[in-house]
């Protein structure tokens, strides 16, 4: 009996061993690549954007605003009269980094022109060396961290980074309040954005020798900050700053004022979404903020985005994070059509398209909802405008709006980061 | 369709569904498995990008040489930790067991996350690659797994395996048994963590990157799911549920925002519909016969 | 000093409070089946959200359904009763589903882990997709009335801490008097003691396990809708850090005894309290290394009893 069980336990290791390897003959497509380009006027001829981002896991609630973000650019270029059309394929990308690579791969082996996606840094690192090996541009919308654009000559980012941004609302507190001696810094340890952020905080208060009395460390997932808030403001702090991601960080302001705390807030680059009023509500007023995008921003294009918006939330701001996707959409909307307007895509293949939609793409300037950005030869974003606002709320205190008190202009040519 | 990376990827969820079969062999629910292949990810990443003695080549290029190395050193690391832990946990039965090192998957979640030397949330980027594409690691996944197939099949011949099954069935019986239980149960569960340490190694190159969100309570459980779903009495059971419910997410991406909860649905009801898992004794045994039946066993 | 001390008792409590409801809600299932329903930490979600709807509050489902909500809205204590009666509810499906098959099939305990898991899976994805994954924040008709912190000395905690506490404390005397005194709460008792015997004295067994089950449901539902009013409802995941930690607390306290998850509640709040800022990266290793620890000098927790071997 032992003796049948081993036998056929082998044969079945046989066989499985047979269909893994007919899966990996299989699963050795075609490289698209080499395949012609369609000519503009053929039946077939829109070319396809790929998106990978998060529709599932706990990167949902950034994912869907990406997901209208980009629908929004979609709906808007088509207002443009393209000369070629383009068709958007969405993918959920997951929250963790092995469903990325899984979209990635899907979207590259069925021919994509380039990809926007995906949604966390951490993705981005696991998930982009792929699209550069193969030769595919991406265009980030939200990954923050240090060293995307390196990862390769493909890969690019329309979501600047916050080290430009995040001294301009400390700059602001000061002077609001020049005789701030006591400040405490609250950061998210295990989010990618909040830890590059935070240092760049910390480095700035040092550098203008308040030093932090207290840094506290909290979770993504943290909710009720009853120890770390007591524990900082046992310092008497005048002065808090803030980098931790959206609802978090309503969570966070509310529960320090809640807590007898009456100083000036200032918050990172996460928390630039109207989805932290409903959580803070009134407690929210007054804390400053520095924005890579403001919703007041007064030019055609943001207001073409605003509209659109409005169509499909009525009564709310767009948060950064739909308007970065939308900018990444229309940053390679732009390039297509100009490189067809230059006869470019005429009689290449996919592979060789690819590379010249990308070194269009880094060549060009574009005026979008985040205000006019362009790229470096390394695909960092070199955006001009940067923001600092303050929360404003509405007296019942279910709504408001960031009102602008400081519309920076970044220097005209900033070095790449490092 | 099913292309190559995902294929690696199926071949991970198989290996890891392997590790946790190890321990379950000897009647332990051991959900350690995250940890060490966290480990092994970990080292792997950190050699690989720190230590210019492995030849990671400006290009991202790693030689071949080097990254079998590493899935020799990852397996021995999270094999070295294991017979630390595995003294002291293994003492505990039953439930007690499993939660205990679900404590360790965490535990070693937030010291990765909170270690100096690891990159905090962003863990290390840039991982170099021995080879150009995906299908280049079928090949090592699929030798890892033949090898970690051929111990399990040579267990149940050895008086190892034997006695492994014997804990299993009743603790107590076999220590009476003369079996020297502490030891035969170290053993399974040293070998569950060498297994899972070196495919966390090769999965930080497949993966370009590796950080504190690689092995975490979730991991744990979705890979005791491959091997109840699977078939927990032989070791093909993990191996073909790790390939199949990796794939399913996958494979449903048609449907939309909905795949998730069908994918949850399997899981939910799979274990009634095949409460032996997809393959059990009976179905080796049959298979075994086949063949032999029409010599010995004429059928009336 | 003293107020130090003080803050950092309230800070431990009210953190303690939700982690022993949690555990108690393990505990009531545990007992009578032997088994970990996984399913827990959704059920949280799950309650958390009723709360809100029946409130009155809106949801938007991505976008799908902006401004979608009940035409009614409840006051909080009773939408919150509702909430946690509702989720008992679905923890009785939950049992329906995911445990009486098995159970039929007299299958290997280890089998409820998954089907439990895949019922959680499922609940979760399902509560993103209806609900979408905003963050919600209770009407602030919620605690209207409510000062935003008590103070005591030089320490401070926030008010909706303290009903946090008060309620669970409620809950938790409520429990155990009804175990104690009642004849329905002896009779799962009984059960959970010695199943066989119990049958012979004429308990029926299956009603036992459905009404642990609803029970289990209930004080999960009623965490929920507390932490929600607490931190609003961060998205559906919300629930499954709690079932986690909560598991902890179950095994520390002792599997099955209900004085053990309540003090290992209390302990493992008071524990994480104790951190210092600069150490707090390794807060959540704490818990566990604590259970660790536990369970290597105790294999059967602070409070348990050595139990049968059943998984």
């Amino acid at each position: 009996m032992q003796h049948r069980r081993q036998r056929g336990a082998l044969r079945l290791a046989v066989l499985l061993a047979s269909g893994i390897a007919g899966l990996a003959l299989l699963g050795q497509q075609a490289n698209p690549a080499a395949k012609a380009v369609p000519a503009a006027l053929a039946p077939d001829g829109a070319l396809t954007i790929g998106a990978v981002i998060a529709l599932t896991g706990n990167a949902n609630l950034y994912g869907q605003d990406q997901r209208l973000g980009i629908d929004l650019a979609r709906r808007w270029s088509l207002s443009q009269s393209p000369q070629r059309p383009l068709r958007l394929q969405l993918e959920d990308g997951g929250s963790d980094e092995a469903t990325a690579i899984a979209g990635f791969n899907l979207l590259i082996n069925q021919g994509a022109l380039a990809l926007i996606g995906p949604t966390l840094s951490q993705q981005a690192f696991a998930a982009d060396p792929i699209a550069q090996r193969r030769g595919v541009p991406v265009v980030a919308p939200s990954n923050t961290a240090k060293g995307i654009p390196q990862i390769g000559h493909f890969i690019s980012r329309v979501s600047a980074q916050s080290s430009v941004i995040a001294p301009l609302s400390i700059a602001e507190a000061l002077r609001r309040d020049p005789a701030i001696q006591r400040v405490a810094v609250i950061y998210a340890q295990d989010d990618a954005y909040s830890t590059a952020e935070t240092l760049i905080f910390q480095k700035a208060l040092t550098a203008r020798r308040l030093p932090p009395v207290t840094v506290q460390r909290v979770q993504l997932a943290d909710n009720d900050f009853q120890i770390p808030i007591t524990a900082a403001l046992q310092l008497q702090p005048q002065l808090v700053v803030i980098s931790v991601q959206a609802v978090a960080g309503g969570n966070l302001i509310r529960q320090l004022r809640e807590l007898g705390y009456r100083g000036q807030i200032v918050v990172g680059n996460g928390l630039n979404t109207p989805n932290i009023y409903p959580i803070c509500q009134r407690w929210c007023d007054g804390i400053l903020i520095a924005q890579a995008y403001s919703p007041e921003l007064d030019t055609p294009i943001n207001r073409s985005f605003q509209r659109l918006y409005q169509g499909v939330r009525p009564g709310q701001p767009p948060s950064q994070i739909a308007a970065q996707a939308f900018a990444a959409y229309q940053v390679l909307f732009e390039a297509v059509q100009r490189l067809q307007r230059r006869g470019g895509l005429a009689g290449i293949s996919l592979g060789q398209a690819r590379e010249a939609l990308m070194a269009e793409l880094l060549g060009g300037q574009y005026d979008t909802p985040l205000g006019p950005i362009h790229f470096t030869p390394d695909g960092e974003v070199v955006q001009g405008r940067f923001y600092v606002a303050q929360v404003r709320m509405d007296p019942g205190g279910r709504s408001g709006r960031f009102a602008l008190i400081r519309n920076a202009t970044a220097p005209a040519a900033s070095p790449p980061e490092r | 369709m099913i292309d190559n990376g995902l294929l690696v990827q199926m071949l991970i969820g198989a290996l890891l569904g392997v590790s946790v079969y190890l321990p379950l062999a000897a009647g332990q629910l051991s959900l350690a498995t995250p940890a060490f292949y966290a480990v092994g990810g970990t080292l792997a990443a950190l050699l690989s990008t720190t230590w210019p003695a492995l030849g990671a080549g400006a290009d991202g290029s790693f030689p071949l040489a080097s990254f079998l190395l590493e899935l020799l050193l990852g397996g021995l690391l999270a094999g070295v930790l294991a017979l630390l832990v595995g003294r002291l946990v293994l003492r505990l039965q039953g439930i007690y067991l499993a939660i205990a090192t679900i404590a360790l998957v965490e535990i070693v979640r937030v010291a990765i996350l909170n270690l100096p030397f690891t990159g905090g949330a962003i863990g290390i980027f840039g991982i170099p690659q021995p080879f150009p594409t995906a299908a280049g690691y079928l090949l090592p996944a699929l030798g890892l797994l033949a090898l970690a197939g051929w111990v399990c099949q040579r267990l149940e011949v050895m008086p190892l395996g034997r006695a492994m099954a014997a804990i299993r069935n009743d603790e107590l019986a076999a220590r009476c048994m003369g079996i020297d239980t502490t030891r035969v149960k170290l053993t399974a569960f040293v070998l569950s963590a060498v297994l899972a340490g070196s495919t966390g190694a090769l999965a930080a190159h497949f993966l370009n990157t590796w950080n504190a969100r690689q092995g975490s309570f979730d991991t744990a459980v979705t890979m005791l799911a491959f091997v109840i779903l699977g078939g927990s009495r032989s070791w093909l059971g993990p191996v073909l549920g790790g390939l199949l419910l990796t794939a399913l997410p996958e494979l449903l991406r048609p449907v939309g925002d909905v795949r998730l909860v069908l994918f949850g649905l399997v899981i939910l009801l799979g274990p009634s519909v095949f409460p032996q898992g997809l393959i059990n004794p009976g179905l080796l045994e049959r298979l075994g016969r086949l063949g032999e039946r029409a010599e010995r066993e004429p059928q009336p | 000093m003293i107020d130090t001390l003080l803050q950092t008792l309230l800070n431990g409590a009210a953190s303690g409070g939700v982690y022993a409801l949690v555990a108690l809600g393990y505990t009531l299932v545990f007992s009578v089946l032997g088994v970990i329903n996984f399913a827990l930490g959704a059920l949280f979600s799950l309650g958390g959200y009723l709360t809100y709807l029946l409130m009155g509050g809106a949801i938007s489902a991505n976008g799908g359904l902006p401004g979608w909500g009940l035409p009614f809205g409840l006051p909080f204590p009773l939408a919150l009763l509702l909430a946690a009666a509702l989720t008992g509810l679905a923890s009785l499906g939950v049992e329906r589903l995911a445990f009486t098959p098995l159970r039929r099939r007299n299958a290997e305990p280890l089998l409820y882990l998954i089907t439990s898991l895949g019922a959680g899976l499922v609940l979760v994805n399902l509560l993103q997709m209806l609900m979408g994954a905003e963050g919600y924040a209770f009407p602030a008709t919620a605690l209207a009335g409510l000062p935003d912190a008590v103070v005591l000395g030089g320490a401070r905690i926030r008010s909706v801490q303290v009903l946090l506490l008060a309620v669970c404390a409620a809950a938790v005397i409520a429990l155990t008097l009804w175990l104690e005194r009642s004849r329905s709460g002896r009779a799962l008792k009984a059960v959970a003691e010695d199943a066989t015997t119990a049958r012979l004295l004429g308990i029926n067994s299956d009603a036992m396990l459905r009404l642990a089950f609803l029970l289990s449901g209930a004080l999960a539902g009623l965490g929920g809708g507390l932490i929600g009013v607490s931190i609003s409802l961060p998205g559906p995941y919300v629930g499954i850090g709690y079932g986690l930690k909560g598991l902890a607390v179950l095994v520390l306290g002792g599997l099955g005894s209900v004085p053990g998850a309540i003090a290992g509640g209390l302990l493992m709040g008071l524990a994480e309290a104790l951190v210092p800022g600069e150490a707090s990266g390794w807060r959540d290793a704490l818990a566990f290394a604590i259970l660790f620890a536990v369970l290597l000098l105790r294999p059967t927790g602070l409070l348990g009893r050595r139990l049968v071997e059943k998984v």
